[in-house]
């Protein structure tokens, strides 16, 4: 059985068509990326797909059961959500706020347990957050406030995990490691992976699918080099593309019109 | 900045000084007035009530105490603590600093049912028991009208609730201001006594009343303080999160409305415990709902006690308006937190 399914999604916000006929299917132990240009439809995808938002058409199952069907606590319970603007609350606990990810497990209200703790205690570990679990979420740099948006999702210890641009304003190496991160907890810990991505290089090394979106409609479902090298990608972003070859790796490079100085 | 938030024991010297307040607080309840009765002839009669010991006050002092200051003290401490646990959890469920009880048309309503009594609208309301009666069904009347208005549909959040709560409270304030002006000079000076405030009438009876609807109501606002934590990331990462939003809302406004109309019912409208007293715990505790809860609780109860103490016996015999002393007394102290917490944090 699949980790998602979306077959015929619609999405229509009065008169505008936001999403149409969108098809999407993601294994477990897979990461899929959604790519394309602004205004693509990638957020309402993902809002979508995390239950936040109801379709005018269509159907999203996460584990067999229709998202849009099941209570918030169930919902979580199978998918966790990296909004693209994560807020994080000054005066917050790293550890606290990683904590509120167990609210599904623990029910809102009752206390955390031990074994919630102990899952807490472990995420913390394995991103390399346990020394700053201390301090004021609202505190940590761009990198380490990412990480521990990260951490809450994963402490969720959901199969699928929906991201929305979880780089947007971080430097290169901080990008590569939260994607790294998150490639292994793909790898070897079987979770399935939804994200957006506006960085068609890092979004071709890291994912197994590349699903090119536009006006709404997907446009290409493929292995990442095919949809690379695919002339639809010029058409959609309006710019020409080259990819090059990098020890095995492709590397995104725009074709930028020359510009002669006045 | 230190960068960490304020440390379990930190908090647990906060809560104790928190406590301690409200010890002094019902001490001074019971033991300050006119008629000087010391604390410990107090204390002598509390063990003595328990069977430890011999009161040795007076018939007189005894019916001072317990017929007029203990009911009095009690229902400050019970209208305090309403009054800032609603405040700290409208804060919390608006994610809006400047929230207090009053937020959704409380008052407003409040206000417009017992002018309505006081002015004695088409007769028959003079009795004292219309007032509170008409300002509670005020209250919550407004709250209806609030969350019909903004609370549902499927663009419903907290700005369209807080918008719905601006439009009827200037709607109700605007009947209310027209009825007043329709009553005699005698009338109009009751109203604005009842709407500055005042807990003069407290008896056993109105503590009686009150005392179910805040028990009931600032419990669960109490509890609820791990899903305004949650909430504290937002609306949609909440629900990600597995928090039934709306639900949750509609509990903790509905309990916080609830109480709060309750005790306006009885004190009339004391301003400014709403909004300072869970501000000036979350400087000092950090700010987690499930800690600044139950110690505004406790510090909205000492610190009511406190300045009604203030105003029953600075212009003894006459009182002061309750609502005056509560922003005379309370801004330099939060202004002294403040600037504190600047120092510590600089």
């Amino acid at each position: 059985m699949s980790a998602v399914e979306v077959r015929g999604l619609g999405v229509r916000v009065g008169d505008a068509t936001l999403l149409s006929d969108v098809e999407l299917s993601v294994e477990p132990g897979t990461w899929c990326t959604i790519v394309g240009p602004n205004g693509a439809g990638k957020t309402t995808l993902v809002e979508t797909v995390a239950g936040l938002r109801r379709p005018t058409r269509g159907t999203v199952t996460v584990g067999g059961c229709d998202i849009h069907s099941l209570t918030e606590r169930r919902r979580a319970l199978r998918l966790s959500l990296v909004a693209q603007h994560p807020v994080v609350p000054p005066g917050m606990s790293v550890a606290d706020f990683v904590a509120l990810g167990r609210t599904a497990h623990h029910g809102v209200l009752r206390a955390p347990n031990a074994r919630d703790r102990e899952a807490v205690a472990g995420v913390l570990d394995r991103l390399d957050l346990a020394a700053l679990a201390p301090r004021d979420v609202a505190t940590l740099s761009g990198g380490e406030r990412q990480r521990a948006v990260l951490a809450r999702a994963l402490v969720q210890s959901t199969p699928v995990v929906v991201l929305d641009e979880p780089t947007a304003g971080l430097d290169l190496r901080h990008q590569v490691e939260l994607l790294a991160l998150l490639r292994r907890e793909v790898s070897e810990g079987g979770l399935a992976v939804v994200a957006t991505l506006h960085d068609l290089s890092l979004a071709s090394q890291f994912a197994d699918r590349l699903v090119l979106l536009d006006h709404g409609r997907v446009v290409l479902d493929d292995r990442p080099r095919d949809v690379l090298r695919s002339d639809e990608l010029s058409r959609c972003y309006g710019l020409a593309f080259r990819v090059v070859d990098v020890d095995g790796t492709d590397i995104v490079v725009p074709v930028i019109p020359s510009v002669t100085p006045a | 900045m230190t960068g960490r938030p304020p440390s379990a024991s930190r908090v647990a010297i906060v809560a104790l000084g928190a406590a301690a307040t409200l010890l002094v607080a019902v001490g001074c309840g019971l033991a300050i007035g006119p008629t000087p009765i010391g604390l410990g002839r107090v204390v002598g009669a509390l063990f003595a009530g328990v069977g430890l010991g011999h009161s040795t006050l007076s018939p007189l002092d005894a019916t001072i105490v317990w017929q007029l200051r203990a009911p009095r003290m009690v229902l400050g401490l019970l209208v305090g603590a309403m009054l800032a646990v609603a405040g700290g959890t409208y804060q919390g469920v608006f994610r809006n600093p400047l929230a207090d009880p009053y937020l959704l048309g409380v008052a407003a309503g409040a206000g417009l049912g017992a002018t309505i009594a006081i002015i004695d609208v088409g007769g028959g309301l003079s009795t004292p028991a219309w007032t509170p009666a008409l300002a509670f069904a005020g209250a919550l009347g407004a709250v209806a009208l609030t969350w019909a208005v903004g609370g549902r549909g499927a663009h419903a959040g907290p700005t369209t609730l807080i918008l719905g709560g601006v439009a009827v409270a200037a709607l109700l304030t605007s009947a209310q201001t027209y009825l007043q002006q329709q009553g005699s000079p005698t009338s109009i000076a009751r109203v604005y006594i009842w709407l500055l405030g005042s807990l003069a009438t407290a008896s056993w009876s109105s503590v009686v009343l009150v005392l179910p609807y805040v028990v009931v109501c600032a419990g669960v606002c109490v509890v609820a303080g791990r899903a305004l934590d949650v909430l504290s990331v937002g609306e949609d990462e909440s629900r990600s999160l597995g928090l039934p939003v709306r639900r949750v809302r509609l509990v903790v406004v509905a309990a916080s409305s609830l109480g709060t109309a309750a005790v306006v019912s009885v004190a009339g409208l004391i301003g400014f415990v709403g909004i300072i007293v869970p501000h000036l715990v979350r400087l000092l505790v950090g700010t987690s709902y499930r800690r600044i809860l139950p110690i505004s609780l406790v510090t909205g109860a000492a610190f009511l006690v406190l300045c009604d103490t203030v105003a029953r016996t600075v212009l003894a015999p006459s009182e002061l308006p309750l609502g005056v002393v509560t922003a005379v007394v309370g801004s330099p102290v939060f202004v002294v937190v403040l600037s504190m917490r600047r120092r510590v944090v600089a």
